[in-house]
Order: structure tokens, then C-alpha cells, then sequence
């Protein structure tokens, strides 16, 4: 184990070559671009590819055509560039192609401010492109040492379930400077948790099975396999064909093989103080989860029986957290409201479910003590000036 | 095109889904032509297409590996794969004029640019045909498509002195060629030239669509009138006349005079992998 002070950037380059990764096609944009750099160091060492594509729409696309070449691949974006992955990403789910994609959160929409977190695509991860009939797994860690694992296990499901992965950070997680332990052979890696999945070869011809399964080796081209892909409506074989039957067929198992098998992911997660039925459920993920965790903390020192939700998995959304009839609240990097409305969709009807959203920075820990206290004594939250938002 | 179908092509694409009289049957067959003439066999090649007329005909009928991407797009695909392919294969793209010179114009500028290794046959029915006949960035002036029902007016690729080729040209692509579909073994000859450049190389080659594109401009759906229209308007190079559209033949050849990208990019990975030199 080797131990560092650097970036979540440099955490994340760390993880997708331990995970495989020998292929990064990217953009420069704040706050991702020292990823970027730190791929076009790292992978040529490594006997891997860096490029960088005339834009984001591109740089997907590019990733693409590596992994039909069976390598793994990846890119890493911030919000402006991963709306221009609409696109590739559809075709990537659809050709049910293996990729990791990072996203670091900024302050939208459009440009908005390039060096400060936000959590405005909590939803865009869930839906990149166009269409529906699919669904997307989306892995949000909480700090750079996470970052790395978070992203080793994005490798390892984006294989498993033949789809691109989405890893949701922040600008605090990708630029913050971290204390960061990087495994140094296998045997570490083991130890740490990593799993890894090697990528194989669909030999067909049977290349798009209508079934739930998953473990099914990707499409790749060059082994004159005489594999298809395209983004028509694929028969088993891989031929397009207009014809509803096999597109439901083709829906079902992009639906499917991920909410059938979620006990490969949804296990990530984290509970504090959750065992004695917390009066108040504070609901949170990313970098603002750890001031919620300090502040629950202190709150509990203060009597309060509060207790924190920390979620790792978005995507399928786990909607068995939110089960019993309590209150809860979401504090989210935005201030429009969005896993609140996930929240409000899974907790039982009469539940009274509250929101503080700041953005480009952090709440402080007073600001959510005085969120809980009113909260358990039954009032609203209100809109705090442009500082914050709340209801 | 029997003996070239049987050892080439799927029978379950066969005969294809395209219009009758269509003419991108001729340019099909002068690729693989030339695939047949230069000794290549199903697996030396993977076949992308695009989408719309040009792509969806041609897309699976490749007996070995194929691929269809996004409209415009392809360009960017067959660049990553490219990378990780052996440098003996041979990636040829069937596309159409709206994916290649409209909305993929700029990954295939970036693709020229670095000289991918890859043959591009930019199949040309002179606009946006599979979606019932827009006009497009090759539409020659004045004619009268669905969404220019009064004569094409807007400036394009092809029209005030410019060509498309051109912009290729400066963009670092390393062979390109212009065609029509009756051109037949000329240019077979050139796509030949094409696949052995061991860089980006580019066949435009015009076709005639007589449901979408003849019915309007000619006011007809015959097609031999559409394919006389077409043949009146091309000429090969240097022996223009006054109402040459499209002058026919090599219209720049720097075949395997610049590094081509794959090739380039893996000497520097190994160089820098041994020595890990900054």
C-alpha cells in the first residue's frame, strides 16, 4: 500500500487501472481535467491509450470503438459535457457496451460556475439519453479514497451487466486533496474489497439474448466472430429490424438484467445511527453526506434521535430504505430539489418529507442542527436568502 | 454480383430493403469489387455503416463483423477501434451524405486530421432521402426537393465554388475520390486505391434515387431518367463541360505520404511505456 496526498482525481486514475482501464478518451473541463492529464501520464506507462476527442460527444464515442475492441475504457466529464453523451450513451446501452463514465458536479445549468460542486444530475444520470425502455446503474462515492474503490466496482458491474456505468462525484471530490492509499499488487486490491471482471469475447450468435441474464460476454469486433451491433432494434443475432416484438424483447432485457439482479450493488450504502427508528432521516449523497454524518453526530450528543442515509447506489433508486412511516429530510448540492423527489416518490404517503439544498457549498453544521431541531418540532424549513433553500 | 454476394455478403440481406431503381446497389457492389479484386477475405475487414439510406441498406450485409453507429457519429467509433484493431485490418464505412458532410462533418474532419486508417464511401443520393427527401449539404443549387419546394437556395458543400473534397484535403485526409454510381470499374479502381492507402481515404460517390429525389426534381419516378440527369452532370476530371456537377476520378491521392494515426499512436505509447520519458 502505497499512501498519497493528492487529488480525488488522481484516486480515480488510480482505480481504473487497477480496474483494467487502458483506454481514456476525454475533453478538458472543469473540474475533470486533472483526470484527464492524469490518464495521459499514467496510461501510456502502462502500455494504455489517452486521447482526446473533438468534444465530449466524441470522446464517448471514442471510448465506444475501444471497447468494440475489447478494451476496457472510460471518460470523465463534468455536467456540461455529459448532456453531450446523450448520444453515445444510448448506443452504449442499447450495443449493451461495458464503460465506465465519470461525472464531477458543478454549479448549472449551462456553464454556471466551473470550480464549485453541485449536484444537478442526479436525474441526468438516470435518464443521459433519449428513448427510456432501459434502466442505468449510477454509483456516488463520498471522498477521494472511496472515489477509487467506487470506481474499481463501476469496472466490475459495467462487465458483470454489459452497460456503461456512471460514477456520480462533485468538484470537492475530484479537486479536493485527500490522505489516498493506492494497492500495489493483486493481493492488496483483495483486501481492500476491489473486485475485478476481465473483459471476454461474445463469440455468438447469439448476441442480444432476450433474457435477464447477466455475466454474457460483450460484443467485440476484430475476432471474425461476425458480430453485429447497431442502434436499430437488434434481433438475438444482432440484424436491425423494425418490428415492436423485438424491441420489447430487446427493452425487457435492458430493463431487466440490471433490476433483476440489484443485489449485486444495492448492498452500497451507509447507515449511522439507523437502528433505534431515528425520528429524523437525514437522506444524502456525495460530499455533502459527510457534514450530514458530523452534524448527526452532534445532534445525537444533543438528544436529538436523528439518524443518516447514506447512498452510494442512485441508480435503480433503493427504494427499500424508505419503507417506515417517519420524517426525512434530503440535503443536496442543488437548489431545485431532486433526490427529495425520489424520497417523496418511496416513503410511505404520510410521511413528512423536507429539503435543504445549497450550492457551490457546502451546508455548515449549525444550518442543518437548526434544519433538524425545526424539523422535529414540526415546522417547515424555509428559503434562506440565496444561501440556501429549504422547504 | 452472384460470386461476389455468396462470398461476401449474409443471404438473409439479400436482395435488400432499398426502393426500386435505387442505385446504391452499384456503389455496394463496386466496394466489394474492389474488396474481391485486392484479394481480402471476410475477416480482413470490419464494415460500419451510418444511418439513413446508405447506412440501414448496407448495414449486416458484410458476412463478417459489422456495426452501425449513431447518425454522424461513426467517424469517432471507427477512430477508438481502430485503435485497438491489428493494423492489418481494414475498416470500410458505408455512409450517406447527411451523416458524413452535415451532422458528422466534424468527427470527420478530426478523423482526417490524425489520418485514421479507415476507407469511407460516402454514398451521395443528394440530401436526406430515408426521411422522404430534405435537401442536404450536396444538393445541387435550384433543385427542388420537400423542404425546398421552390429550388434549393442555400449555400452548401457543393455549390459557389466550394467542394467538400476540399475541406477533406486541407483536413489531412490522405486519398480522395469522387464517383458516380454508373462509373463502374473507374471506380472500383479508385476505392481499390482507397483501401490500400494506409490512412483516412474518402470515396464520394454519387447514386440516384429516383422515389424521393427523382420524383421532385424530375417531376418523375422513372428510373432511367434520374440516372441520364445524373450521367449528363458528371464528367471525369479534366474533361469538364459547362454543366459538370461532379468531375469524376482521384481528386487527390498523398496515399501513405503522412503517418497514419493508430500506427503513430502505439510507437509513442511503446516508447514511452520502455522508457517512461515525460
Amino acid at each position: 500500500m502505497k499512501r498519497y496526498l493528492e487529488t480525488g482525481n488522481f484516486a480515480i486514475t488510480e482505480g481504473a487501472i487497477l480496474a483494467g482501464c487502458r483506454f481514456f478518451a476525454g475533453y478538458p473541463i472543469t473540474p475533470a481535467t486533472e483526470l484527464a492529464e492524469a490518464m495521459s501520464y499514467r496510461l501510456p506507462q502502462m502500455g494504455g491509450i489517452y486521447i482526446q476527442g473533438e468534444d465530449e460527444c466524441a470522446a464517448l464515442h471514442l471510448c465506444i470503438g475501444a471497447a468494440l475492441g475489447g478494451y476496457k475504457a472510460m471518460t470523465a466529464t463534468s455536467g456540461p459535457g455529459y448532456i453531450l453523451y446523450a448520444d453515445p450513451y444510448g448506443w452504449a446501452i442499447g450495443c449493451e457496451i461495458p464503460l465506465m463514465i465519470l461525472n464531477s458536479g458543478r454549479v448549472g445549468p449551462v456553464s454556471g460556475i466551473t470550480g464549485a460542486p453541485g449536484q444537478g444530475e442526479f436525474y441526468l444520470t438516470r435518464y443521459p439519453t433519449q428513448g427510456g425502455n432501459f434502466e442505468t446503474i449510477v454509483l456516488a462515492p463520498n471522498s477521494a479514497q472511496e472515489a477509487m474503490a467506487i470506481v474499481v466496482e463501476a469496472f466490475y458491474l459495467s462487465e458483470r451487466f454489459r452497460t456503461p456505468v456512471t460514477v456520480l462525484a462533485d468538484q470537492l471530490i475530484t479537486d479536493g486533496f485527500e490522505d489516498i492509499s493506492v494497492p500495489e499488487n493483486e493481493g492488496e486490491m483483495e483486501e481492500m474489497g476491489f473486485r475485478k471482471w476481465p473483459r471476454k469475447i461474445n463469440r455468438g450468435p447469439e448476441f442480444y439474448p432476450a433474457t435477464d441474464e447477466i455475466d454474457i460476454p460483450p460484443v467485440v469486433l476484430g475476432h471474425n466472430t461476425g458480430a453485429l451491433c447497431s442502434d436499430w432494434t437488434p434481433t438475438e443475432e444482432g440484424y436491425d429490424i423494425e418490428e415492436v416484438a423485438a424491441h420489447h424483447k430487446h427493452a425487457y432485457r435492458l430493463i431487466y438484467k440490471i433490476r433483476n439482479h440489484r443485489d449485486l450493488f444495492n448492498t452500497l450504502y451507509e447507515k449511522t445511527f439507523m437502528d433505534d427508528d431515528p425520528d429524523l432521516v437525514v437522506v444524502s449523497y456525495g460530499t455533502p453526506s459527510r457534514v450530514v454524518n458530523t452534524a448527526v453526530k452532534k445532534a445525537r450528543q444533543m438528544g436529538m434521535k436523528v439518524g443518516a442515509l447514506r447512498l452510494i447506489n442512485l441508480w435503480p433508486f433503493p427504494d427499500e430504505h424508505f419503507t417506515r412511516k417517519t420524517k426525512y429530510l434530503s440535503v443536496e448540492l442543488n437548489w431545485d430539489g431532486q433526490l427529495v423527489r425520489e424520497v417523496q416518490r418511496a416513503a410511505p404517503k404520510d410521511s413528512k418529507i423536507n429539503f435543504l439544498g445549497t450550492c457551490g457549498d457546502l451546508p455548515t453544521i449549525p444550518d442543518l442542527i437548526e434544519a433538524f431541531t425545526k424539523i422535529l418540532r414540526g415546522q417547515s424549513l424555509e428559503r434562506r436568502g440565496w444561501e440556501l433553500e429549504g422547504w | 454480383m452472384d460470386y461476389l454476394s455468396k462470398k461476401y455478403l449474409r443471404s438473409r440481406k439479400i436482395p435488400s430493403t432499398a426502393c426500386s431503381g435505387c442505385g446504391l446497389g452499384l456503389n455496394h457492389k463496386a466496394v466489394v469489387q474492389a474488396v474481391y479484386e485486392l484479394g481480402l477475405e471476410v475477416e480482413d475487414v470490419v464494415w460500419g455503416t451510418s444511418i439513413g439510406c446508405a447506412g440501414r441498406q448496407t448495414f449486416g450485409t458484410w458476412k463478417g463483423d459489422g456495426f452501425a453507429g449513431t447518425h454522424g457519429r461513426v467517424y469517432a467509433i471507427a477512430r477508438g477501434l481502430r485503435l485497438t484493431l491489428p493494423p492489418e485490418k481494414k475498416i470500410i464505412l458505408t455512409v450517406g451524405d447527411g451523416d458524413a458532410f452535415g451532422i458528422g462533418l466534424l468527427h470527420l474532419i478530426h478523423a482526417s486530421r490524425c489520418n485514421a486508417d479507415m476507407t469511407i464511401i460516402v454514398n451521395d443520393n443528394l440530401g436526406y432521402m430515408s426521411t422522404g427527401g430534405q435537401y442536404g449539404w450536396t444538393t445541387p443549387h435550384g433543385s427542388k426537393t420537400d423542404s425546398s419546394p421552390y429550388g434549393m437556395y442555400e449555400h452548401n458543400l457543393m455549390s459557389d465554388g466550394m467542394d467538400v473534397l476540399g475541406v477533406l484535403k486541407h483536413a489531412g485526409a490522405t486519398f480522395l475520390a469522387r464517383h458516380v454510381a454508373m462509373d463502374g470499374q473507374r471506380a472500383v479502381e479508385s476505392i481499390k486505391k482507397g483501401i490500400q492507402n494506409r490512412g483516412l481515404s474518402l470515396i464520394h460517390m454519387v447514386f440516384p434515387c429516383p422515389t424521393n429525389f427523382g420524383s421532385r426534381e424530375l417531376g418523375t419516378r422513372d428510373t432511367v431518367k434520374i440516372y441520364e440527369w445524373i450521367e449528363n452532370q458528371a464528367a471525369p476530371l479534366g474533361q469538364e463541360k459547362e454543366n459538370t456537377v461532379w468531375a469524376t476520378g482521384v481528386y487527390f491521392d498523398a496515399s501513405n505520404s503522412r503517418p497514419e494515426f493508430s500506427e503513430s499512436i502505439r510507437k509513442n505509447v511503446e516508447t514511452i511505456r520502455r522508457t517512461a520519458a515525460l
